[in-house]
């Protein structure tokens, strides 16, 4: 395995409350996307990771061990992580120190997904929605054509397969209506949750959307209250 | 006020003087003329106050007259006469004389200031009249209290910096006090010289209305925090018949009460600490249970484990919602005690994910350990103390549970390593001066609160000396001493050349320095027959404080070590045995390292976690609580996310802001917490703004090459 090499991870955080929901978790971060989306709050890590240092895997893993017992599991996010060959090894690596795995992603390469769940690689999976699940919307948001197919690809594997997972939806006032997301919740029915977030206007890769006012609280709340119903329907 | 007839009603009847309010109406009534001069006042102050013989006086007497009668001078004031008269004490060599003639007082331009702007040493203190009042009566009795009731070795070393004594305008007070619930229901609302009597309550809303008044009394003879044990607990046999959604409301009652009540002494919110439990601890299982009206109601505490759960669910409840435009509740603060027996307790899982859902969304949990078989009842910031046999035999009897600290000495440990330069022999031997000096402080002030409370029921301390069970209200036997610290991080910095995160040598040198304090306590408590401990200095305006006057002694040695922005004047040093606020510690290891110094740090500890913005799921705040519990020694911990209030449009936010992201106006205020409180953020002093932009929110971030 390749893995002493400098593997080009940009970002560890040791203890996480908020990426894995209900657990403890460390977060890998790894660069490059293939997608533009507008609303992108990591744009250094999409645009131009070259300016970011790298950090050694190696005293990740050292880190880790001296965090066994508190940390439950490692998230590896990113930008988006299944760009990059060296995925498969890395989480192998951490499932054998012992951690669950968490995988954060834009779906994008389903084939890639689905033999990371079937090796047991992943015992969870983010999957982000943009928008709603037509071709010109999907396109207008991540600035990246022909994605529809592949996205309902990796959405199938998520919903009929074993994996524990989630789906998340980042709801940007003015690119999206509540609407929208009720028929995304609607088209995910079955599926074990999807979670409305925030926007956050602080750094976005388009930058008119800075000037954007995000929903309050309660909205997404209420929000999140209509899509669980949804989504359970039978 | 201030006018020549302040020495004219001396003349004749000194007794007459005992009652401030004659001497009040006296200088009402008075012409503020010159007619009434007689230098016989002089003579009769100098050797009544400052035991001057009689020769003496009436020399200086003459010399005063001769300087006012020559200058001309028309109108004269009784400040400016006494002044005369100490210039020529101080040139007779009468220093002693001098400093018992002398007089306090403020400045007309300061009063000009306080009256106008805001006071910052405390952050629980708004602005307004009251607010002025109290600052104003603070700083004559902080004159005082260093003149009067502490000797100059302890008063010097207040003014120097070396330690600091806290509450000083309030020293004809003890500092803190805990008790329970038991002693108004039983014996009911009936105060030293209160103008009406009340019989122990039969209804709950009573009980929660003798608690706030009872509480406003206690906070007018305490200086600091006022904690009650068990409060779900006492509360239940007054509910048993009450309906859920009576309880709630009940709670919604306590919380506003006591959030509201800064109408209080000097316009201050009640610092109210509420201990809470989901099960029934052990020592007070087999307790007869006290009821309406007083009466024991032939059931004992372990029955009563439903409706203390109702209850205690239900002000979770009041704070998961906040205030009327969303706002985290500051007081009273929820200390939830998660013991061994919390998890052996049926519905303790889902109750759990509630108080962790509150310390989330408002932070407002505080989630303290009681491991193994001990039991704390905490107070004050971070104060607690644990309950040993004596305490336990009082636990059959709750009303005897009574606890005071009566004062508390902070150490300035980072001056101990700038006047040590490395050697660990004089570093020890300074720290050694600086506890016995906090103790000789102690002394003197036990000596002065004993002369008050002496004085009994027509003394100041009346109500601390009622006496309804055998033993006064306050009781002395049982008080405790507390010795704080600030800046440990940076002594261990001064004198290993590391902060305490960043190796185990100095994290041990760290440790080794605050388990000699703890051995020292152990020693003078044998020797004086008193309980000294340690305690974690909340330090709201201490570490400032020392931070400022080291760079002023200090100037090239402390400006490496003082944390903050010294251009910006916002400097301070780490809060007693904290990793510093800024160090990219994890909260795993600064609960596992933090959690090291707390077992020695008797009077408690606490370990804050800076959430920021960010706002974790209950189930994984749970995991971790559990987590600390399970692996670490540490003794209470709390969330603190941060908020935006507008003030223009009412309504609050997560997170820090300049403005508000609903409305657009800059019209806003920040919250969090301060030390062990939530409160505004344009309330807090320098130093404490220097810390907060410091304090690590637990984000990741990417390093830019």
């Amino acid at each position: 395995m390749a893995l002493q090499h400098n593997l080009p991870i940009k970002g560890f955080i040791e203890t996480s409350f908020v990426d894995w929901h209900g657990k403890l978790c460390a977060v890998i971060v790894l660069p490059h996307c293939n997608f533009r989306c507008r609303y992108c709050h990591n744009t250094d890590l999409v645009l131009r990771p070259e300016m970011l240092q790298d950090i050694d895997f190696g005293s990740i893993l050292k880190r880790l061990a001296q965090l066994k017992g508190w940390v439950d599991g490692v998230c590896i996010s990113g930008g988006e992580p299944t760009l990059h060959t060296f995925l498969p090894d890395i989480l192998a690596v951490l499932k054998q120190q012992g951690f669950l795995t968490k995988l954060d992603t834009n779906g994008s390469s389903p084939t890639l997904l689905q033999a990371l769940i079937d090796e047991g690689l992943v015992d969870y999976v983010a999957m982000d929605i943009k928008s709603s699940l037509d071709e010109d919307s999907y396109c207008n948001i991540t600035q990246t054509p022909h994605m529809l197919k592949t996205i309902k690809k990796s959405i199938n594997i998520l919903k009929t397969g074993t994996a524990q997972h989630e789906f998340r939806f980042t709801v940007v006032p003015s690119l999206h209506y509540p609407e929208d997301v009720y028929r995304v919740a609607k088209q995910l029915n079955g599926a074990a949750r999807l979670r409305i977030q925030n926007f956050n206007p602080q750094e976005t890769l388009d930058p008119d959307l800075k000037s954007l006012t995000p929903l309050s609280d309660k909205d997404i709340a209420h929000i999140q209250k209509r899509v669980d119903q949804l989504i359970s329907i039978h | 006020m201030g006018s020549i007839v302040e020495l004219k009603e001396h003349k004749n009847n000194t007794e007459k003087h005992s009652e401030t309010t004659d001497l009040a109406l006296f200088v009402r009534t008075s012409s503020e003329d010159l007619a009434g001069w007689d230098r016989q006042r002089i003579i009769d102050a100098l050797i009544r106050e400052a035991h001057v013989d009689s020769e003496t006086a009436d020399a200086i007497s003459q010399e005063v007259q001769d300087i006012i009668t020559n200058s001309k001078i028309k109108y004269i004031t009784a400040p400016l006469i006494r002044e005369l008269v100490d210039t020529k004490l101080i040139e007779r060599g009468l220093e002693d004389a001098r400093k018992k003639h002398t007089r306090l007082g403020v400045p007309l331009y300061d009063v000009d200031q306080l009256i106008l702007h805001p006071n910052k040493e405390n952050a629980n203190v708004p602005h307004g009249p009251e607010a002025t009042n109290l600052t104003l009566a603070e700083g004559i009795k902080k004159e005082y209290a260093l003149l009067k009731v502490f000797s100059p070795e302890v008063g010097d070393a207040h003014m120097r910096g070396d330690i600091h004594l806290h509450d000083l305008g309030f020293v004809d007070r003890p500092y803190c006090s805990g008790q329970s619930l038991e002693y108004i229901k039983k014996f009911g609302l009936n105060l030293p010289n209160s103008l009406s009597n009340a019989k122990p309550a039969k209804q709950p809303e009573v009980l929660l209305a003798h608690m706030v008044k009872f509480a406003a009394a206690l906070q007018s003879h305490f200086a600091g925090a006022i904690g009650w044990d068990a409060v779900n607990l006492f509360f239940a046999p007054y509910l048993v018949k009450k309906s859920d959604k009576e309880v709630s409301q009940l709670a919604q009652m306590m919380v506003y009460e006591f959030s509201q009540q800064a109408v209080a002494r000097g316009g201050q919110a009640i610092f109210t600490d509420i201990n809470l439990y989901w099960e029934v601890p052990k020592h007070f299982e087999d307790v007869p249970a006290i009821g309406p009206g007083g009466k024991f109601t032939g059931k004992t505490y372990g029955d009563y484990e439903k409706d203390a759960q109702r209850f205690v669910r239900a002000l979770f409840e009041v704070y998961k919602e906040g205030d009327g435009t969303g706002r985290p509740f500051f007081f009273p603060k929820p200390l939830v005690h998660i013991t061994e027996k919390f998890f052996r307790t049926d519905g303790h899982e889902e109750f759990l994910m509630q108080i962790c859902d509150v310390a989330s969304e408002k932070g407002t949990t505080y989630f303290v350990f009681d491991r193994g078989e001990t039991a704390k009842i905490s107070e004050c910031c971070r104060l607690s103390f644990k309950l040993n046999e004596s305490d336990l035999n009082d636990a059959k009897e709750p009303w005897r549970m009574r606890f005071c600290a009566l004062q508390n000495v902070t150490i300035n440990l980072p001056r101990l390593g700038l006047k040590s330069k490395g050697d660990d022999a004089a570093l020890f031997a300074h720290l050694t001066s600086m506890i016995e000096l906090a103790v000789k402080a102690h002394l003197e002030k036990k000596t002065f609160i004993e002369s008050l409370l002496n004085l009994g029921e027509t003394g100041p301390l009346a109500l601390l000396t009622m006496n309804k069970d055998g033993n006064p209200y306050l009781r002395m036997f049982r008080a405790s001493y507390l010795i704080g610290m600030v800046g440990l991080n940076e002594l261990v910095q001064i004198h290993t050349g590391e902060e305490l995160n960043e190796s185990k040598k100095a994290l041990k040198f760290g440790l080794k320095v605050i388990s000699h304090m703890n051995l020292l306590c152990d020693k003078y408590s044998k020797e004086h027959g008193m309980h000294f401990v340690l305690e974690q200095t909340p330090a709201e305006s201490t570490a400032y404080r020392f931070a400022k006057l080291d760079l002023r002694d200090f100037p090239e040695e402390a400006k490496s070590y003082v944390k903050g922005s010294i251009p910006f004047g916002e400097i301070y040093y780490t809060n007693s045995t904290c990793l510093p606020v800024s160090s990219h510690e994890n909260p795993i290891d600064r609960v596992t390292t933090e959690g090291l110094f707390h077992p020695i740090i008797e009077a408690g500890a606490i370990t804050h976690i800076w959430l920021g913005e960010s706002k974790p799921s209950k189930e994984s705040l749970a995991n971790f609580v559990v987590k600390v519990f399970r692996e670490t020694q540490n003794d209470q911990i709390a969330f603190s996310p941060e908020f935006t209030n507008c003030l223009q449009c009412q309504r609050t936010v997560r997170g820090l802001r300049d403005s508000c992201p609903l409305c657009g106006s800059e019209q806003v205020d920040g919250i969090t917490r301060i030390t062990g409180y939530f409160t505004k953020i344009s309330s807090w002093n320098k130093g404490k703004i220097g810390e907060l932009k410091a304090r690590n929110k637990n984000k990741g971030s990417f390093v830019k090459k």
